[in-house]
C-alpha cells in the first residue's frame, strides 16, 4: 500500500512500474522523469521495445531528451524552462492563483482591499463563514453566513438567506430592521436597500429564477450593529455597504454561471431621509392623515420617511434598537409584499374588508389588532401591503383612526385605488 | 469565459491568424541549415518561449485558434457561447444532431433580414418509436408590418404575453421564447419607421407549431437579440458608435399563468371573462399578466386547450396591451388612424368587433392601448373595463366613455361583476357623461387633442 502512494490513479502493474521508474530517474530535471514515467505507465510492449532501442543504439537522434540535455542545446533547455517557470509564476501572481492566492472573505466575495474597504483601511480583521449551502431538507433555499470581526469590536456580518414568509416568521422582524425609514432603495430598479449600518439585496430573478409560489426572494444582506437612533445618516458608511453588498451578490451570482452583474450604486443613491415636520392633518406627511381625535403628533417623536423610488414607504417614529413604536408602510414590490401573505390571512380575527367586495371577489384581505392593522390589496402591478404597526398595545385607537385613510391615500399613489376599507366592529 | 459576450468571440478567428503567421514566419528563418547549426541555441530558445507563450495566452484567455465553432445568423451567434439554444443541450434526442442557420442579412441597400437557425435531432425511444425534434428560432431585422391589423398582432405577439421588459431603459421585451428591441432613431427607414429586431422561438411538429421551446432562460434570449442587433446594424450600416449593452442580468422574470383568478383577470377589477363562456370552457381560463410598468401593460387570457375536446391549441379570449414608452410607442405609429374612436372617446383609433386600438395622452404622455380577440367572441367591452383601469393606475383621465353617472371612480363602477355589463351599453348610446369626462381629461393632461 505504501508502495502505491506516490502514483495515484495509476493500474496496479502501472502504478509499480511507475515508482521503480520515478526512483531511477531521482536528481535529474522533472521534465524527464514525467517523460521516462509516461514511457513506464504504458505498460505494454511498445513501452519496452523502445527502451531497448535507446539502450542498443549508441547514437541518438537530436531531439532524445540526453541529447538535448547534453551540449549546445543545454543552455536553451535551461532558458525554456527558466523561461516556463517565470511564466507560470506570472500567470498565478496575476490571476492570483496558488501560491499568490489572496484571503478572501465571505464565501470568496471580499478580497483584501475590499475587506479594509468595510473597516476604515484596518486590515486586521478575522472571519469566520458558513459557506453557502441548500439543506436537502426543509425548503428553505440556499443559506450562508458570514461575520467579519475587527480586535477593536467591530463587527459585520453579511448572510445569504431566502426571505422567511412563513407565519410567526423571521420575516416581520427583518422587516423591522431592513425596510426601516433610514434605508434609501439602491435604484436602478434593483430590489434592495442600504442604510449606514444595514443593506440588502435580492439576487436578480433573471440569474436564479423565479421564487415559487409563496415563497420569498433570496436576499443577501449585511448589518454592523446598531446605531443611534437619529436621521443623521452617513453616506460614505452606506456607500461602502452598498459597494460591498453588490459585490456579496455578484459573487453569488458568478458562482450561479451568470455572465452578467449589477453596476455598483454607491455614486446614484439618493439623499438619506430627514426628520419630517408634520402638521396634525398630515401625519407621516400624507395629507389628511389624522390621529384618533386630532391630536398633535409629539413634537419630539418627528417621523422618518424613506425617499426616493422604494420598493416601500416607510413612515417610522421614535425607533429603539431597530424597532420602531408606530409605523406605517406601504409594500409596493410583490416580491416582499409577499412577506405579509401569511400574516394578511391569519394576523386577526377583525377581518377589514374593502368597499366593493363581493362574495366571489375581494379586493384583498386584511385584520384589525390593537398593536397592528394589515391590509393586502391584489392591485395590477400584484400584491401590495399596508401596514400601520405599533410596539405595544396602548395606540389601537389611532391605528384604527390611520388605517383605512392612509391606505386610501396610498393607494392612489401606487395606482391601485380607489381602495375604502371596511373596518370591523 | 466561453460565455463571454459575442463582440470577444468576433476576436477569436484574428488571434488564431495571429498564431498561423508566426508559424509561417519560423518556417523560414530555418531555410538555412548552416544558420540552424550555428545558431541552434538561440533559434530553439525562440521557438520554446514562442511556443510557450503561445500555449499560456491560449491557456489563459481560454482560446484555441482552430476550435472550429460554428457561426449562425449573420454571424451574430456563436456555437457554445452560452444560451442553451447554441450549445449540446439544445438537442433533445441522442442522434442526427444538425444545427443550421438560413437566411439574408440586412444591408444598407435593403435594410431588413431575417434568419432562421434550425436546430434537429432524432430519437429512438425503447419501444422503437422515433421522434424528431425540429426548434426553429427566426429573427428579423426591419420595421413592423405595415398593415394596421398585422402590426397589432405582432405587437401583441412580442410585447405581450409573458414579455417583460429589457433591463437598463432598453426600448424592448423579452421572454424565454420571444424577443424584441427597437433600435436606435439613425437605423429608422427613410419614411421614419423604426426598425426593430425581433427574436422567436417555435418547437415544430411535422403538421404545426407545438410550442415554444427555451433558449436557455430569459437572460440568455437578451444576449441573443443584442448579438443580433449589433450584427445586424453593423450590416446596414447603422450601428451606434457605443454598442447597445445590457450590463445587468433581468431584474425579475415574467410571471407565471394563473389559473386561479375568479372574476378579475390580470388584477383587473371588473375583467371577468367567465360570463361570456360555457361553464365548461370557464373553468379552463387562464390568465396571463406580462409587464406591469408605467411605459407597458400587458395581459392575456386564454382558454387552455382540451385534450378530451381533441383541441390543438388554446383558443384566445384577449391579448391586451398598453405602450407608453416613446420608443415602443413609435412602433404603433398609425396603428390608430386619425379619427374618433366612436363617441366619448378620448384621442383617435378603431373599435372594430375583434381589434381595438386608441391612442389618447395620457399623463403627460401619447399612450397607445389595444386589444385583439377572436372572431368567436366580442372584446369591446372587455377593452373599456381594460382601458379603465390603466388609466385609473396611471392616474389619468378615462379614454372611454364613463358609464353612469359621473364621479364614480372606474374601478369601483366596475368591481361588481354584474354591471360589467353597463360600459359597453355606454359606449354605443350617447351620454351626458361624456363631455364632462372629456372636461376632466383636459385638466388633467393640460394638452389633450
Amino acid at each position: 500500500m505504501s508502495d502505491d502512494e506516490p502514483t495515484t490513479g495509476g493500474s496496479a502493474s502501472g502504478g509499480s512500474a511507475g515508482t521503480s521508474s520515478l526512483g531511477a530517474s531521482t536528481g535529474t530535471s522533472t521534465r524527464t522523469s514525467t517523460s521516462t514515467s509516461s514511457t513506464g505507465t504504458d505498460a505494454g510492449t511498445g513501452g519496452d521495445v523502445a527502451a531497448a532501442d535507446v539502450v542498443s543504439a549508441p547514437r541518438r537522434p537530436w531531439w532524445h531528451w540526453r541529447q538535448l540535455t547534453r551540449g549546445r542545446l543545454r543552455p536553451a533547455l535551461a532558458a525554456a524552462l527558466v523561461g516556463a517557470l517565470l511564466g507560470g509564476t506570472g500567470v498565478a501572481w496575476r490571476t492570483e492563483t496558488g501560491p499568490f492566492a489572496g484571503e478572501r472573505a465571505c464565501w470568496g466575495a471580499f478580497d483584501e482591499d475590499d475587506v479594509a474597504d468595510l473597516f476604515h483601511g484596518k486590515r486586521d480583521v478575522e472571519t469566520a463563514e458558513i459557506p453557502v449551502t441548500t439543506s436537502r431538507i426543509g425548503s428553505e433555499g440556499p443559506s450562508g453566513r458570514c461575520q467579519l470581526t475587527s480586535p477593536r469590536g467591530a463587527r459585520v456580518t453579511a448572510r445569504l438567506h431566502q426571505l422567511d414568509v412563513r407565519f410567526g416568521g423571521a420575516g416581520d422582524t427583518w422587516a423591522d430592521e431592513y425596510l426601516s425609514a433610514r434605508m434609501t432603495p439602491l435604484g436602478g430598479g434593483v430590489l434592495g436597500m442600504v442604510s449606514d449600518t444595514r443593506a440588502w439585496l435580492a439576487i436578480p430573478e433573471g440569474c436564479v429564477g423565479r421564487p415559487g409560489e409563496d415563497q420569498g426572494p433570496l436576499v443577501v444582506d449585511m448589518e454592523t450593529g446598531w446605531t443611534v437612533h437619529d436621521d443623521e445618516v452617513d453616506t460614505d458608511e452606506r456607500a461602502r455597504l452598498a459597494r460591498a453588498v453588490v459585490k456579496l451578490a455578484n459573487d453569488y451570482m458568478r458562482d450561479k454561471g451568470c455572465t452578467r452583474a449589477l453596476a455598483d450604486p454607491s455614486d446614484r443613491l439618493s439623499a438619506p431621509a430627514r426628520f419630517l415636520d408634520e402638521r396634525k392633518d398630515a401625519v407621516c406627511g400624507i395629507e389628511g392623515l389624522r390621529l384618533h381625535g386630532g391630536r398633535k403628533p409629539d413634537g419630539y417623536r418627528r417621523p422618518l420617511v424613506t425617499r426616493g423610488a422604494a420598493p416601500v414607504r416607510t413612515c417610522d417614529r421614535d425607533v429603539v434598537f431597530g424597532h420602531p413604536s408606530l409605523r406605517l408602510m406601504t409594500v409596493a414590490d410583490p416580491r416582499l409584499a409577499a412577506l405579509y401573505k401569511d400574516l394578511s390571512f391569519d394576523g386577526g380575527r377583525r377581518r377589514v374588508t374593502a368597499v366593493g367586495d363581493t362574495r366571489e371577489y375581494s379586493r384583498g384581505q386584511g385584520f384589525l389588532r390593537d398593536d397592528m392593522g394589515l391590509y393586502q390589496a391584489e392591485c395590477q402591478t400584484g400584491e401590495v401591503t399596508f401596514l400601520v404597526r405599533a410596539d405595544d398595545g396602548d395606540q389601537a385607537a389611532d391605528i384604527r383612526a390611520l388605517l383605512p385613510r392612509y391606505v386610501a391615500a396610498e393607494a392612489e399613489r401606487v395606482g391601485c385605488g380607489p381602495l375604502r376599507l371596511r373596518m370591523p366592529a | 469565459m466561453t460565455g463571454g459576450s459575442p463582440v470577444d468571440g468576433t476576436d477569436r478567428p484574428q488571434e488564431g491568424k495571429r498564431f498561423r503567421s508566426r508559424w509561417s514566419g519560423g518556417n523560414r528563418v530555418i531555410r538555412g541549415r548552416a544558420f540552424l547549426r550555428s545558431r541552434r541555441g538561440a533559434v530553439a530558445t525562440g521557438t520554446a518561449v514562442a511556443l510557450l507563450a503561445g500555449g499560456l495566452g491560449t491557456w489563459a484567455t481560454d482560446t484555441w485558434p482552430f476550435d472550429g465553432r460554428d457561426r449562425y445568423c449573420w454571424g451574430a451567434w456563436e456555437e457554445d457561447s452560452g444560451p442553451a439554444v447554441l450549445g449540446d443541450e439544445a438537442f433533445e434526442g441522442e442522434d442526427g444532431h444538425r444545427r443550421t442557420a438560413t437566411g439574408t442579412a440586412p444591408t444598407a441597400a435593403e435594410p431588413r433580414g431575417r434568419c432562421v437557425l434550425a436546430v434537429r435531432s432524432t430519437h429512438t425511444f425503447s419501444d422503437g418509436d422515433k421522434g424528431t425534434q425540429d426548434t426553429r428560432v427566426t429573427v428579423t431585422y426591419g420595421p413592423a408590418p405595415k398593415g394596421a391589423a398585422d402590426r397589432v398582432e405582432w405587437a401583441v405577439e412580442f410585447l405581450g404575453g409573458r414579455s417583460v421588459p429589457l433591463p437598463e431603459g432598453l426600448p424592448g421585451t423579452v421572454s424565454g421564447s420571444h424577443g424584441l428591441l427597437v433600435l436606435p432613431e439613425r437605423c429608422d427607414t427613410r419614411d421614419g419607421r423604426p426598425t426593430a429586431v425581433t427574436l422567436k422561438a417555435e418547437e415544430r411538429s411535422p403538421e404545426d407549431v407545438i410550442g415554444s421551446p427555451n433558449l436557455g432562460g430569459a437572460d440568455a434570449a437578451v444576449q441573443l437579440l443584442l448579438a443580433a442587433a449589433d450584427r445586424g446594424m453593423r450590416a446596414a450600416g447603422c450601428a451606434p458608435a457605443k454598442p447597445l449593452r445590457v450590463t445587468s442580468p433581468l431584474l425579475s422574470l415574467p410571471e407565471r399563468e394563473d389559473t386561479s383568478s375568479p372574476s378579475a383577470a390580470c388584477r383587473i377589477p371588473g375583467l371577468d371573462v367567465r360570463a361570456d363562456l360555457s361553464k365548461e370552457a370557464a373553468l379552463r381560463v387562464r390568465d396571463q399578466v406580462g409587464a406591469v410598468t408605467g411605459g407597458l401593460q400587458a395581459c392575456s387570457v386564454r382558454i387552455g386547450r382540451s385534450l378530451r375536446l381533441g383541441e390543438r391549441e388554446d383558443a384566445r379570449v384577449f391579448d391586451a396591451l398598453m405602450v407608453r414608452e416613446p420608443r415602443l410607442a413609435a412602433l404603433l405609429d398609425g396603428v390608430t388612424g386619425t379619427g374618433r374612436p366612436a363617441r366619448g372617446w378620448r384621442g383617435t383609433g378603431v373599435l372594430t368587433d375583434d381589434h381595438q386600438a386608441v391612442r389618447a395622452r395620457c399623463a403627460g404622455r401619447p399612450t397607445t392601448f389595444l386589444m385583439t380577440g377572436s372572431p368567436a367572441r366580442a372584446t369591446k367591452r372587455y377593452f373599456v373595463t381594460f382601458t379603465d383601469a390603466v388609466t385609473s393606475r396611471l392616474g389619468c383621465a378615462p379614454v372611454a366613455p364613463r358609464a353612469g353617472a359621473a364621479g364614480a371612480g372606474p374601478s369601483t363602477a366596475a368591481s361588481a361583476p354584474e354591471s360589467t355589463a353597463e360600459p359597453t351599453a355606454a359606449s354605443a348610446a350617447e351620454s351626458t357623461a361624456e363631455s364632462a369626462a372629456e372636461s376632466t381629461a383636459e385638466s388633467a393632461d393640460g394638452e389633450s387633442r
